[in-house]
């Protein structure tokens, strides 16, 4: 399973703030990026990074381990 | 909230999330508590504004990806002490419901003198803005609104 984390715009958008996701052999994280987009395409026109694990994810092209913890973030308005 | 016992004095933790509102005092005697080489300390405190793109704003909600927002404010912490050679920083944002005209960050760098103390802070807030996983979210008589720039 993997642990998938909204905040904020994004996660009114999905309509929650967490979603579990199958893994299976393989799996990208651009995989399951576009999995996710197809189940909630609005929130993911304002989607523009991604973290793995609490770390910000630079190659969507890498494999995306089970048991991980995936958020996808709009671009950040704290301070 | 971890705090830590200081010569009988309680001192909170250095970076922090936190819902409770921040007392600047405190947060400067704390910095300055931590080296008498301090020269210069500069500070920036971010509030609430009442007023924002045409609407009146009542108050902001912020939402936080908690444990990667403080692991994050830790790092910007550790890269402006080496990065500006500070004495020390503090760093602390709210999260939750913060009323128009209250405070929102606080931003501190100390300093043996006043040029890398300044630079130090105004690199940590712009740093913050982009690095931090928060988001803001604003109340106006139209509505409610998350402040969102498309990519």
């Amino acid at each position: 399973m993997i642990k998938v984390l909204f905040f904020g715009p994004v996660a009114e958008r999905v309509g929650t703030n967490k979603v579990l996701v199958d893994h299976h052999e393989g799996m990208s994280l651009e995989d399951l990026r576009r999995q996710m987009q197809i189940l909630y395409p609005a929130a993911f026109e304002i989607v523009c990074f991604i973290a793995v694990n609490g770390e910000q994810a630079r190659d969507a092209k890498l494999p995306v381990a089970d048991e991980s913890e995936v958020v996808f973030m709009s671009k950040f308005s704290g301070g | 909230m971890a705090e830590q016992e200081t010569k009988g004095h309680a001192i909170k933790a250095a970076v922090r999330i936190q819902e409770e509102d921040f007392s600047l005092d405190e947060e400067v005697t704390a910095l300055r508590a931590s080296s008498k080489r301090m020269g210069g300390i500069a500070t920036f405190t971010g509030c609430a504004r009442d007023f924002s793109a045409g609407r009146s704003v009542s108050r902001i909600s912020f939402d936080a990806y908690g444990s990667m927002a403080e692991a994050e404010m830790k790092k910007l912490r550790s890269e402006a002490i080496a990065k500006y050679a500070l004495l020390d920083a503090r760093i602390v944002h709210r999260i939750g419901v913060v009323n128009a005209g209250e405070q929102i960050v606080f931003i501190a760098a100390g300093a043996e003198h006043r040029e890398p103390a300044l630079q130090a802070c105004h690199w940590l807030i712009d740093e913050l803005k982009q690095r931090v996983p928060i988001w803001k979210k604003e109340f106006t008589p139209q509505g409610e609104a998350w402040v969102t720039q498309h990519p």
